[in-house]
């Protein structure tokens, strides 16, 4: 048992009314890769917490580099070499690249901060990286997929020998998670662990040796990646087989429901049409930073538009703000769950009616609590959101529902259109399945079903239609039949040429 | 040759954070100058500069305190009655016969006390900085009332004058020793904020304070060390405040923590934390000082002048806020557009 780096036996941990962790036992060698898998709330996070310092365990035994380790801190755990680079961006968004690489271990020259020289090392591992970034910047200014790049400039500045990824690739675009491969590779073949959490199962091939699974909170197993397959990796995960991973309703094709004319709004979106159509789903693909996001922005009225017709059943509709969108019938579930979809620190009920609060409440603006606890009830029976009762925070939520909830707060209201985005970033397989259910019967209802999204299986196997974004424009739009992996990559990266190219379309 | 190293100089400057808005206040104080010299001549006047540099100091000195606190993100309501204790504090001791130095030491170790007691119960206790100062600002004026049965003090008398001289009526090289105790104060200051660990690690608290804890920061610490800063910088103005007036004046400091506050604000420091220099301090506490002087020259009544103030303060707030959502930087999407312009141009 000496190779292992890091060894956890029979850890135990609990939160007031959960046991996040039931007697796990956990194990990474030098120079692999360890993915832990597992559907949300299965422990994942609070295992890397508890081996990286952040929580202390209730019980059980730690074993770093063969020695046992009692009161584990972030600090301690980084100084004997424990990195972890966490699922939301952990970063200072006012200072600089070097400083938030070097926050907590600056270089000081009696007393005085050394910049110069801080700024040049931060250039060093940069580069190691591969990435052209000035360490002055600051990480504010960053792309999001820069920022996570710079978190593991961070994690390798100190020269950690047990690297925790938890979810590093949610944020990044396909070339990026190849560089973040490479990265991974080299660090492994110089002798460093790295236990790596994703849901992106189809990953998993490229980088990992081993998989241990968790579930509620358990050790379930722990077996040689090329040991195994996915439909066994999926069936410890969730306990039970997932027969249909992408769940497709035939439905035929309906009058049209809603149309774009001409739409534009800033850079990010030029010249934009599209229509759907009763009982299909749409969905747009495209890279990250296509306008994908600013589309669905601009349509609901959050951003300004320039110019552009909407339409919705045949009468043109104006919109200016967020209001006129939900009054016409028009909603969107936002991509960022916890900034643009939810008030975290409200409860489930609040969240629920918040943009209800218009049918909830009686001619001088009181709400009728009775009529609020009915909506609320049926918005969690209908979408099976799993909750203690309805008056916890929704920040309490595990990612996937509280990606229901966002869906939840719209469907309260009969709308014409729903519009979402991203929706099943970062939550777990049995999750994603539900939130397809819901597409698809919305889709029945003959309510018009738009959405976006970055995977490409998860376009594929539920829309109807493609629409692919690049730069700003809709550069291809395509039937399910004749839809490939291929063509929408070729769509999705048709950039305004300087040579003159004749459009293929 | 020497040219390039001029621009290299000026380079450096812009390069500092947040400098770009400090010289935008500064051209508004310039603004401010030149009118109230136009108003009054005399406004120009050695007496009145002297004056009116003497009028800023206290103003810039809490106003340290305040952007410390503020750059974590946090606030100190409190300033303002610890002045007032302060100055009732020193000037009862030495009332009462003792050696106004040891008065001295003794009452700013209360002051700092105070410090260490808001950092505790915002850090530790994790009360909300709004309603812990709010507590600790009434005990302190409760405090300043009581340590003299509800009276001002007497005369502090001969014993003390030098300590009088020092803290305000002395000058050294020509200038108020007022002036050179700001000057000293925001060097040491600005030094320990921009060019060492723990201002680093007040700024990074200030950010995100997950992240700082995440990287081993004490963030606690941190807190506590920014209101014990503010603590001290409060004590002295007490100081001065008992040498200027010869005596103990239970009101003194009276809205100071909100002076404290629009100093900071229109020198540019944040209130949502993260930003802000301390040289911005310093224009904002000019710019009060100089509304306050330039207006009673002007000859405008107490409350035209407390009228102008309070909208200048909103005023720059809102330039603030103005400059900084025009900017494409503050949200998600925009960070997105950057980088996919990146990507076209390299296309």
């Amino acid at each position: 048992m000496g190779d292992y780096i890091a060894e956890l036996t029979h850890i135990s941990k609990s939160f007031p009314g959960v046991k996040a962790l039931d007697d796990v036992s956990f194990n990474v060698k030098a120079g692999e890769v360890m993915a832990l898998l597992g559907e949300n709330g299965a422990g994942k996070s609070t295992l890397v917490k508890v081996l990286s310092g952040v929580y202390t365990k209730d019980e059980g035994e730690i074993k770093l580099f063969g020695n046992p380790v009692e009161d584990l801190t972030p600090k301690k755990a980084q100084e004997l070499g424990v990195a972890i680079i966490h699922q939301e961006l952990n970063m200072c968004a006012h200072l600089s690249v070097a400083e938030n690489i070097f926050l907590g271990r600056e270089e000081t020259h009696s007393g005085v901060l050394s910049n110069r020289e801080m700024n040049q090392k931060a250039k060093v591992i940069l580069n190691r990286l591969n990435m052209e970034i000035d360490p002055a910047t600051i990480v504010g200014d960053l792309a999001i997929s820069k920022q996570q790049m710079v978190e593991i400039a961070k994690a390798l500045s100190t020269n950690a020998k047990i690297l925790i990824m938890d979810e590093p690739t949610s944020a990044l675009t396909s070339n990026e998670i190849e560089d973040l491969f490479k990265i991974i590779k080299k660090l492994k073949a110089e002798g460093c662990a790295i236990i790596y959490i994703s849901h992106r199962l189809e990953e998993l091939q490229y980088i990992v040796d081993r998989v241990t699974i968790m579930r509620d909170g358990k050790f379930i197993t722990s077996m040689n990646f090329s040991d195994t397959d996915m439909a066994e990796i999926i069936s410890n995960m969730v306990g039970h087989e997932i027969k249909e991973k992408f769940p497709r309703v035939p439905c035929s094709r309906g009058k049209k429901i809603f149309e774009v004319k001409n739409l534009n709004a800033g850079k990010m979106v030029r010249d934009v049409n599209f229509s759907l159509y009763e009982g299909e789903i749409v969905g747009i693909a495209g890279l990250m930073g296509a306008g994908r996001t600013e589309t669905t922005r601009a349509i609901f009225g959050v951003d300004p538009k320039e110019s552009g017709e909407i339409f919705l059943d045949g009468k043109q509709i104006d919109i200016k703000k967020p209001m006129d969108a939900i009054r016409a019938g028009i909603v969107l579930a936002p991509e960022d769950r916890k900034k643009d979809g939810l008030c975290v620190k409200l409860s489930v009920t609040e969240n629920i009616s918040l943009p209800n609060l218009d049918l909830l409440s009686n001619g001088i603006g009181v709400i009728d609590r009775k009529k609020e606890k009915a909506m609320t009830e049926k918005a969690v029976n209908d979408l099976q959101i799993k909750l203690p009762n309805a008056d916890v925070d929704a920040a309490t939520l595990s990612g996937g529902n509280q990606q229901k909830l966002v869906v939840a707060k719209w469907l309260a209201r009969n709308s014409r259109v729903v519009i979402f985005d991203e929706p099943t970033r970062g939550i777990d397989v049995a999750a994603k399945v539900e939130i397809y259910n819901l597409m698809n019967e919305l889709k029945m209802q003959g309510i018009g079903v738009l959405f976006v999204s970055s995977e490409m299986p998860e376009i594929m196997g539920i829309s109807d239609r493609i629409l692919v974004m690049c730069d700003g424009k809709i550069t291809g739009e395509l039937e399910i039949e004749e839809a490939t992996q291929d063509i929408i990559l070729q769509y999705a990266t048709k950039f305004d040429s300087k040579f003159a190219q004749k459009e293929a379309v | 040759m020497e040219n390039r190293e001029k621009q290299n100089v000026w380079k450096k400057v812009m390069a500092i954070r947040g400098m770009g808005q400090v010289i935008t206040v500064t051209i508004g104080l310039i603004a401010l100058w030149i009118v109230f010299g136009l108003l009054s001549p005399s406004f120009y006047s050695a007496r009145n500069v002297g004056n009116l540099l003497r009028q800023v100091a206290p103003i810039l000195i809490i106003g340290i305190g305040q952007s410390y606190v503020l750059i974590t993100g946090n606030i100190d309501l409190s300033i303002g009655s610890v002045v007032g204790m302060s100055c009732m504090i020193s000037a009862t001791l030495m009332t009462k016969g003792m050696n106004p130095w040891a008065a001295m030491l003794l009452t700013i170790l209360i002051c700092i006390g105070v410090g260490v007691l808001n950092g505790l119960l915002v850090a530790q206790c994790k009360l909300p900085p709004f309603i812990a100062t709010l507590g600790t600002m009434t005990v302190a004026r409760g405090v300043a009332q009581i340590v003299n049965n509800n009276y001002n003090t007497d005369a502090i008398g001969e014993a003390a004058q030098g300590y009088r001289n020092l803290f305000y009526y002395g000058s050294t090289f020509g200038v108020y020793n007022t002036i050179w105790i700001a000057v000293i104060l925001f060097l040491v200051f600005d030094f320990l904020l921009s060019k060492t660990r723990t201002g680093r690690h007040i700024y990074a608290v200030g950010s995100n304070i997950e992240a700082s804890k995440l990287s081993g920061i004490d963030t606690d610490l941190i807190t506590i060390k920014v209101y014990v800063v503010s603590g001290f910088c409060a004590g002295i103005v007490g100081l001065i405040t008992s040498a200027t007036a010869g005596m103990g004046t239970m009101d003194a400091g009276n809205m100071y923590e909100m002076y404290a506050v629009a100093a900071s604000v229109i020198g540019g420091v944040s209130t949502l934390g993260g930003q802000g220099i301390l040289i911005g301090t310093v224009v904002g506490a000019a710019i009060w000082g100089t509304l306050q002087n330039g207006l009673q020259f002007a000859g405008a009544p107490v409350a035209m002048r407390n009228i102008v103030i309070g909208i200048i303060v909103i005023i720059s707030v809102l330039l603030d806020v103005i400059i900084r959502t025009g900017k494409p930087r503050k949200s998600k999407k925009s960070n997105h557009s950057n980088s996919v312009s990146g990507t076209s141009q390299g296309s």
